[in-house]
């Protein structure tokens, strides 16, 4: 039988079930108004979409293993590629680029050109302090940590903070191997 | 007054699309039993097609399982010749790290094992002279994915209530040979 | 065929949402819940219509918009279009999906076992109210419905059925 290679983003993409990003764009932004209607207080908003995003990568991470046959996450390095070349590019149709690597090999940036979670999105002026896309970093943060990796996810750049990209820096905190679950004397 | 529609008969929610070669339509019993485990040791389902014996008690059997793995892997890893960083043995591993096995087989079973690097893992026994199974279990972990993971009103980390896992696993498990 | 992401993407986006209203907000006071679900549905559903009806003329009267969510409008968000219509003539009319993509994913199971997985969390939902919890869900789609009609200048309530999954019934309740 042929070597399980794991599949390129492209590959990936083409062959999970996509919708109209619309449908996605917009939700996502009533979400975030909604939100903010209910919790009135702009960080409290990325506190919650943060939490909601690391619920759903907890839960994505499965599915993008299972389908990317990507079979190990062990090196950060290649992780963090793996990330901004498949994952992005599985879920969200697009690829991120990684730079800015610090000496350890420890944390470095994922730079997002694209991103369809803004598209139709204006901030208004009473929201300077809202991390619009919070939940993408808890997405990055939920998944990473399934596959024993805690990380911090910080936002760098914000194209609706008038920044030029959108950048996300991630720092790995540390590496958690898997423990024997059992006591020995049960 | 019926505008348009009527019987049309529902299609089924398209899953992945199964291996070439193991919708052969033969067997139908060739697997014994299937166990999913969680990161943290917890068997969020056990199933049992063909067991005509048990001489232990479910809980201790899934443990005894675990610990199997858990340990064998140690040891495959340990005594690997072709790579110079070793851990001790008994020492923590990552999903994914060192070498690892995905089946071994004694006079009478096959067991199989697809650990993901999210420390799922899933295994099944079979017939002794089953061939490769690391595609079906893949498939196995795609039909978790889209039935259990998905699904709203599963809660992580408890054990698999999921009919129509259950009922996808089982039509699939029939096909292999 | 415009931009496109994974299903995956709105799935669990909405998932969410449901949960944290649920669960972590107004864990308490599920109608309030249930309130904002349906309020986020419709805010997305009235952006949806405006955006797909920008082209088209009026529509003449109630049965041509409804048959345009049917249709249209369904196909763009489902890749399908909405399997069977009928009406009382007196304003109501039911839409059935027989294999409504989000409750694909969804079994309700009553097995006695899934109690005894309940008690270990208290968050998990019982086999009880796993039927409350998926009308949870349903309440993100009937307010994507009433927000295209009312866009359209029809306002009405909209409710859903799901005693046949994956099927589901919306009813509409046009205002008169």
């Amino acid at each position: 039988m042929a070597p399980l290679a794991p599949r390129t983003g492209d590959a990936v993409f083409a062959n999970v079930e996509r919708v109209n990003a619309e449908l996605f764009t917009l939700t996502y932004g009533a979400i975030v108004r909604q939100l903010l209607t209910d919790l009135e207080e702009v960080e409290e908003v990325n506190k919650q979409l943060d939490q909601m995003g690391y619920n759903i990568g907890v839960r994505l991470i499965d599915e993008f293993l299972a389908k990317s046959g990507v079979s190990s996450c062990v090196d950060f390095r290649e992780t963090a590629d793996v990330i901004a070349k498949v994952g992005f590019k599985m879920f969200l149709g697009v690829t991120a680029s990684v730079t800015n690597w610090d000496a350890e090999g420890t944390s470095c940036s994922l730079v997002l050109d694209d991103n369809p979670l803004v598209d139709f999105v204006e901030l208004p002026d009473t929201c300077q302090g809202l991390y619009y896309c919070n939940i993408l970093s808890g997405v990055i943060r939920g998944a990473l940590e399934m596959v024993s990796m805690k990380t911090e996810v910080t936002w760098i750049r914000d194209m609706l903070h008038g920044d030029d990209a959108y950048e996300l820096r991630v720092k790995l905190l540390k590496q958690v191997p898997e423990e024997y679950p059992y006591k020995d004397d049960e | 007054m019926q505008f348009f529609g009527g019987s049309a008969a529902a299609e089924i929610a398209p899953s992945p699309a199964a291996p070439p070669g193991t919708a052969t339509g033969l067997a139908g019993n060739n697997a014994n039993m299937l166990y999913i485990f969680n990161r943290s040791g917890v068997c969020l389902l056990y199933r049992e097609w063909h067991r005509p014996l048990h001489t232990l008690d479910a809980q201790q059997d899934q443990k005894l399982m675990f610990g199997l793995l858990f340990s064998l892997r140690s040891f495959t890893t340990k005594i690997d010749p072709t790579s110079v960083d070793k851990g001790n043995l008994g020492v923590p591993l990552l999903p994914g790290q060192g070498c690892s096995f995905y089946s071994f087989h004694t006079n009478t079973y096959k067991l199989s094992l697809l650990e993901s690097p999210s420390g799922v893992k899933v295994i099944l026994i079979t017939h002794p002279k089953t061939g490769d199974m690391r595609e079906p279990l893949r498939y196995i972990y795609n039909i978790y994915v889209e039935y259990v993971v998905k699904n709203p009103l599963y809660v992580n980390g408890t054990p698999i209530k999921c009919e129509l896992f259950n009922t996808n696993l089982d039509q699939y498990v029939k096909t292999l040979i | 065929m415009g931009r496109e992401v994974a299903e995956s993407c709105v799935d669990g986006v909405i998932m969410e949402m449901v949960s944290a209203y649920c669960n972590r907000f107004y864990s308490s006071k599920p109608e309030l819940a249930a309130r904002r679900i349906e309020a986020i549905g419709f805010q997305v559903g009235h952006q949806l219509s405006e955006r797909y009806t920008m082209e088209r003329p009026r529509f003449s009267d109630h049965l041509e918009a409804i048959k345009f969510i049917c249709k249209d409008f369904w196909s763009e968000l489902f890749k399908k279009q909405i399997d069977n219509l009928k009406t009382n003539h007196r304003g109501t009319f039911v839409l059935q999906d027989n294999q409504f993509r989000w409750l694909t994913h969804i079994s309700i199971d009553a097995s006695p076992d899934n109690v005894e997985a309940s008690q270990q969390d208290s968050s998990s939902p019982t086999s009880n109210n796993a039927a409350q919890f998926t009308s949870m869900h349903l309440y993100f789609p009937c307010g994507i419905i009433r927000g295209a009609l009312t866009n359209l200048g029809i306002p009405c309530a909209v409710s859903a059925d799901i005693s046949n999954l994956p099927a589901c019934s919306f009813v509409v309740r046009i205002k008169a």
